[in-house]
């Protein structure tokens, strides 16, 4: 276990949304979104490349008031860098246990929310999102056998558009 | 014949003689068409599209450019921005076509405000957003609110400004039948009326068309409320900050809930008396 590493919030290519009690992350290189809960954001806005794992635990123990372990930072280091979240990824000290286990290790003890990130993978593009792929006009719209029962056109871009 | 534009030469099978600037939502669009009679159906196509939401413009650069073209044959063309994505022998599927690709466009490029596919209605002066893909009942719920009282915002669109307040987008309601055939129907057909002022948000409804299936939502925070609707969100890889801020706007004082449910006439009356 090396609580003595120093994690780095990744800041490039993403656009940050502060909202009440989270935080939204959304990666312009993969389309992903994430929510980070207000834990698992307090832990990745401490990840300043000059705080320690240990130190990252007092710093949230201070400041949500509740006992925190160095497991309960892992546990949101481990998904952080499983999102790509952080500048390098990072193994996780509990290696070989796994996350469900540590969970109710921490959640037993924890008086404070698990640090959880939510995500998710956003279409790439309005169109892409409005239609589907097609070969030909048969594979769209009113034709039998429609595999794209909401268009009716097979463009040159092999989409049934709206 | 061939013609310059956004710096390429664009091959139309018939030239493109006839043009107009329009702006909408802060998007500039030049529109083009090789005769009179398809430049008429053209403009009158966008003005459609865009709920007459559309100002003639002397002279700016466009950010889009849409050209209609025909062939001896009458088989019509559509280009946009130098690339064709469609021809079509049916006129009437042809339009339908550029219909959406414009609306898309503009949705996606949109300056101070977000589109999000959503179908919209007004309740006691907020507005409920139901945030869902094509052939969700988007429609056929909105128009089921309607029916129950609800004022009409959009079947299509919820389309937030700055400050998180939602305007009116009252297209037509695009009504699809069981083989998917679409038709147009006017809000009045549902004894409706239709929102004319920017309101505020007062819920957002995650849901979907499950047979037989029960509302018992769940309560979302603000966080995963954006979570469920950014896959919706027009602009979100144009303008992503943005439509982030907007969003989290509007939201932050609305409820949201989610939940599969049932039919929609029995839904709107639930959902209208919830509040």
């Amino acid at each position: 276990m090396n609580n003595s590493q120093c994690p780095v919030a990744r800041k490039s290519g993403l656009v940050v949304q502060e909202v009440p009690d989270e935080v939204l992350v959304y990666d312009l290189e993969t389309n992903k979104a994430h929510c980070l809960n207000q834990s698992a954001a307090m832990i990745w806005k401490s990840c300043d490349g000059n705080t320690s794992v240990s130190e990252i635990a007092k710093l949230v123990e201070s400041q949500a008031g509740g006992k925190v372990t160095e497991d309960f930072v892992w546990l949101a280091i481990d998904q952080l860098s499983e999102n790509n979240l952080l500048e390098k990824q990072i193994r996780p000290s509990f290696e070989g246990t796994s996350r469900r286990e540590v969970i109710k290790k921490i959640g037993l003890a924890s008086m404070i929310a698990i640090p959880v990130i939510a995500s998710l993978v956003a279409p790439q593009s309005a169109l892409a999102a409005a239609s589907c792929a097609c070969n030909n006009p048969s594979s769209c719209g009113n034709a039998p056998n429609a595999g794209c029962p909401n268009t009716t056109n097979c463009n040159i871009n092999g989409l049934c558009a709206p | 014949m061939a013609r310059q534009g956004l710096n390429k030469t664009l091959n139309y099978p018939r030239a493109l003689d006839r043009e107009i600037l329009i702006e909408s939502y802060g998007v500039t669009v030049r529109l083009e068409a090789s005769d009179p009679d398809l430049f008429s159906e053209t403009e009158q196509t966008a003005r459609k599209a865009l709920v007459g939401r559309v100002k003639i413009l002397e002279s700016a650069e466009p950010e889009h450019v849409f050209g209609v073209s025909s062939d001896e044959t009458g088989t019509l063309f559509l280009f946009h921005n130098g690339e064709q994505i469609s021809f079509d022998t049916s006129r009437k599927r042809f339009f339908k076509f550029f219909n959406s690709m414009l609306r898309i466009a503009v949705a996606e490029y949109a300056r101070e405000c977000v589109f999000i596919h959503a179908g919209v209605v007004g309740w006691k002066d907020k507005a409920i957003i139901i945030p869902a893909n094509s052939f969700a009942g988007k429609t056929t719920l909105v128009s089921e609110l309607v029916r129950n009282g609800a004022t009409y915002y959009s079947d299509e669109y919820a389309v937030l400004d700055e400050n998180g307040l939602v305007h009116p987008f009252p297209r037509d309601l695009s009504i699809r039948d069981e083989g998917f055939k679409e038709r147009e129907a006017p809000v009045t057909e549902f004894g409706g009326i239709t929102g004319t002022e920017p309101i505020p948000v007062g819920a957002v409804i995650i849901t979907e068309f499950v047979e037989g299936g029960e509302w018992d939502p769940v309560s979302l925070t603000v966080g995963q409320g954006i979570m469920e609707v950014i896959p919706h969100t027009i602009p979100r890889n144009f303008n992503t900050q943005f439509s982030l801020k907007v969003l989290n706007t509007a939201v932050s004082d609305a409820i949201i809930l989610k939940s599969p449910r049932g039919e929609a006439s029995a839904f709107a009356i639930k959902l209208l008396s919830f509040y």
